[in-house]
């Protein structure tokens, strides 16, 4: 069976390709758009001590899915849940999911009952969880990232 | 306990020793057939004489001897010129096998030794690589396997190198890895060390095995032992090697010549249908999954250019896929797509998938080796997503020349404008997109940035602008690490990306990751290896594979300090079960006291800094990693991570 040479053949066919959309890539990214999912922090009230809650977010090992400050793995900051709404909601969750128990095995969360985190414990590490916000510089003053962008509008090659 | 002074010896000592030993050497040459027999014959003995549990011989003293090393085993009398394990060597070579990994056992020194010494170009393809366990060499060809698509060999001693192998015999079964292991046998030597059906052990995940009788059947077993792990479903094959047979006098037996396997491809008839759908349709889609070999990528790439298809691509989850930029690979200008084509996927209109290794629970172990790999009912893939119309169960590599073929044979002139027309549209769509895509992630990036212990995004993200210009290979699986490579890298080679463990089996990474670099070091590339703490755990040995063979290896760890989802799991655990959640590290965790992966990897000669866990530290301290690694010194950096 003959077959012609790949290379070259795929060498012609991106080339032409390059001549279109060179332009575009030229034109750069939008930079500065928001994160993807954004949802606002909430503003509703906060009765307990995020001091005590900071010690309980660790001993409870929430940081271990929700990150250190919260910015990382299932990260709060950048992507507030209606669970995080307000105390009430939060209190909710925990309790709603505990009376499930055991919950389905898609939900990974633990859940809490308050026979092991207290009303008052659950509303200090919520407390602490509010006072999360986004350490993040500016898109436009991390360079490694803005360079990871423009890589992506490099043409193609094999 | 004190040293017995008999085993005690120090450098003087052992220097005096090795000048004795090579003075006794001739003499060693010819020790007596009675010798010899009487060794055999003492073990037999000890065997019979002793009180010994029925069906579990306890070793005789003579046994406990030689395995303590104070005795040889049996020598050759035979001045034998050409040993039948050079044959066996040259049928590797034939083969074109370019590494044997191994830690070494008595049951295989024939063909150690042919391997080490063999021809005027001893111990070059095939290499003997330096394993310090029989799990580490299988993973390192497992790794081979999926970067190249074709087998490097792992060489096992007797029974308890295949069972100190089998975990990742099975993770390389279950990731369809072309693999070939050789296994030594020596009936005479260590009884507990040898068995009549040694493969049996691993036989439910292997994909063939063979133990032949004669050193002639030896070299056509290696043979086909390649040919079936490259053969759809590819797989790891096994071949016991007698000692005899590697020790014996081959006399003017001539190796065999390799006849490589006809892989079929899809029928002339559903071809030229397929061909039909894809040069009739307006908006053709090529949907591309995990093919066999680069090969199978390059005419995957040539058939898509050829009807202007965008194309979906797995490159980002495993090996031998389109490449990620590639102009047509992306969404395409218009997502209504009138035709697709599945090739190694399933949910297309067509879907051309070839055969799945049986499972573990289908198999029949009488059939093994002789016909009894049946494909999964359907095909992998079938069933998935959309209907698929046309579903034909061949190997969609094989079919990619004939149907090339055919397409061309059916294009019209005006067909191939409107093509070079489409095949534009989709370029411009997918560059922004692609562009999108890139925003996106690095948004997601952005999220503890300046974070410590650092985020696993930002390791990635300060990665690529060292690797981007390179050849490169992510050889570590990145399921734990958050996978933020997939938008941030470029996933354009058919190596770029290994994808996963294959059975979720940990102690993969870094023996894979060494088995990526053997690959990757006489080509000029570079491997990564973004490494889990607990899973380097498991033999990390490994790294000294690495050093002692000059490989170019860049090792990151991601040290959250824990089998992370182990972790998760068991606070899930603890969560549903109302006890509370404050002991779920106990057994899940990496502390108190913490690893220092520093002084691991200095234990084994591995260039290493850290732990790092300021993020400000992070970029330089892995361009001191790449820039080493370019100079062939592989490196180890320790960076303190957030879990996940």
């Amino acid at each position: 069976m003959t077959r012609t040479s790949i290379t070259r053949g795929s060498l012609a066919f991106i080339a032409s390709l390059l001549a279109l959309v060179t332009p575009l890539a030229a034109q750069g990214p939008q930079r500065g758009a928001a994160p993807p999912g954004n949802r606002p922090a909430p503003t509703s009230p906060v009765t307990g001590n995020a001091a005590s809650g900071k010690a309980l977010y660790y001993s409870y090992s929430c940081h271990a899915c929700h990150g250190y400050g919260g910015e990382t793995g299932r990260a709060f900051v950048g992507n507030w849940s209606r669970n995080l709404e307000s105390e009430e909601s939060f209190l909710r969750f925990l309790r709603a999911r505990a009376n499930l128990a055991p919950v389905q095995p898609s939900t990974s969360m633990p859940s809490f009952a308050e026979s092991t985190m207290s009303d008052t414990r659950a509303k200090d590490i919520y407390a602490y969880i509010r006072t999360f916000k986004s350490h993040a510089p500016e898109l436009k003053d991390i360079p490694t990232l803005n360079q990871i962008i423009t890589a992506a509008s490099r043409p193609y090659t094999p | 306990m004190a040293k017995s002074s008999k085993n005690s010896v120090n450098r003087r000592g052992f220097l005096k020793g090795a000048a004795a030993s090579a003075a006794a050497g001739a003499a060693a040459l010819v020790t007596s057939v009675e010798s010899a027999e009487a060794q055999r014959g003492g073990a037999a003995a000890g065997q019979s004489g002793g009180a010994v549990a029925p069906g579990a011989p306890a070793p005789s003293a003579a046994q406990v001897e030689r395995d303590a090393g104070n005795v040889r085993p049996p020598a050759s009398v035979r001045a034998v010129r050409r040993p039948g394990s050079d044959l066996q060597t040259q049928v590797l070579r034939d083969l074109g096998i370019e590494y044997v990994a191994a830690n070494p056992g008595s049951s295989f020194e024939g063909l150690q030794e042919s391997i080490i010494n063999y021809s005027d170009s001893p111990n070059k393809r095939p290499e003997f690589i330096t394993a310090l366990h029989e799990e580490s060499a299988v993973t390192m060809a497992h790794g081979y396997g999926k970067a190249e698509g074709k087998p490097m060999v792992a060489l096992l001693h007797a029974t308890i190198g295949i069972q100190h192998a089998a975990m990742s015999i099975y993770q390389a079964y279950h990731d369809r890895a072309p693999v070939v292991i050789l296994v030594g046998r020596d009936e005479g030597f260590i009884a507990a060390h040898s068995a009549h059906d040694m493969a049996g052990m691993v036989r439910s995940f292997t994909k063939w095995d063979a133990q032949p009788k004669t050193l002639e059947d030896s070299l056509t077993a290696i043979q086909r032992a390649y040919a079936e792990a490259i053969t759809p479903p590819t797989g790891p094959t096994l071949v016991v090697l007698d000692i005899e047979h590697q020790k014996e006098e081959a006399g003017t037996m001539a190796v065999p010549a390799y006849r490589p396997p006809q892989i079929a491809g899809a029928d002339a008839a559903r071809t030229r249908e397929i061909a039909k759908g894809l040069v009739d349709a307006q908006n053709p889609r090529i949907a591309v999954g995990r093919l066999r070999t680069p090969r199978g990528v390059k005419l995957a790439v040539e058939l898509a250019e050829l009807v202007g298809a965008s194309t979906s691509t797995t490159a980002t989850n495993g090996p031998m896929s389109f490449p990620q930029r590639h102009p047509l690979c992306g969404p395409g200008a218009n997502t209504t797509y009138d035709y697709t084509l599945g090739l190694e996927a399933g949910g297309a209109q067509a879907s051309i998938t070839g055969p799945d290794l049986a499972t573990l629970l289908s198999r029949d172990t009488t059939n093994i080796g002789f016909g009894g790999i049946v494909p999964a009912a359907g095909g992998r893939g079938r069933g998935r997503g959309a209907a698929t119309a046309l579903a034909v169960q061949a190997d969609a590599e094989a079919s990619l020349p004939g149907l090339i073929e055919e397409v061309r044979r059916q294009l019209t002139a005006g067909q191939r404008r409107v093509i070079l027309e489409r095949a534009a549209k989709h370029a411009e769509a997918n560059q922004r997109a692609r562009i999108e895509a890139a925003t996106d992630a690095v948004q997601g990036a952005r999220g503890g940035w300046n974070a410590s212990p650092i985020s696993t995004a930002r390791i990635y993200s300060e990665l690529w602008p060292l690797i981007m210009n390179e050849d490169w290979c992510l050889s570590s699986p990145s399921g734990f690490s958050g996978g933020h490579h997939a938008q941030l890298w470029d996933h354009n080679k058919p190596y770029s990306y290994l994808g996963s463990q294959g059975a979720a089996g940990m102690g993969y990474g870094a023996p894979a990751s060494v088995g990526a670099a053997l690959a990757a070091k006489s080509r000029g590339r570079m491997v990564i290896n973004v490494q889990c703490d607990g899973d380097l755990n498991y033999a990390p040995g490994v790294l000294w594979t690495a050093v002692h063979h000059q490989l170019p290896m860049l090792t990151v760890m991601h040290n959250n300090r824990a089998w992370h989802q182990e972790f998760m799991f068991v606070e899930y655990m603890c969560g549903v079960r109302g006890r509370g959640t404050d002991r779920g590290h106990i057994g899940t965790t990496l502390r108190d006291p913490f690893i220092d992966y520093t002084k691991m990897a200095a234990c084994y000669g591995m260039a290493a800094e850290g732990p790092i866990s300021d993020p400000a530290k992070l970029s330089a301290a892995l361009k001191r990693g790449v820039d080493s690694v370019k100079q062939g010194r592989p490196y180890l950096i320790d960076v303190i991570t957030q879990p996940r």
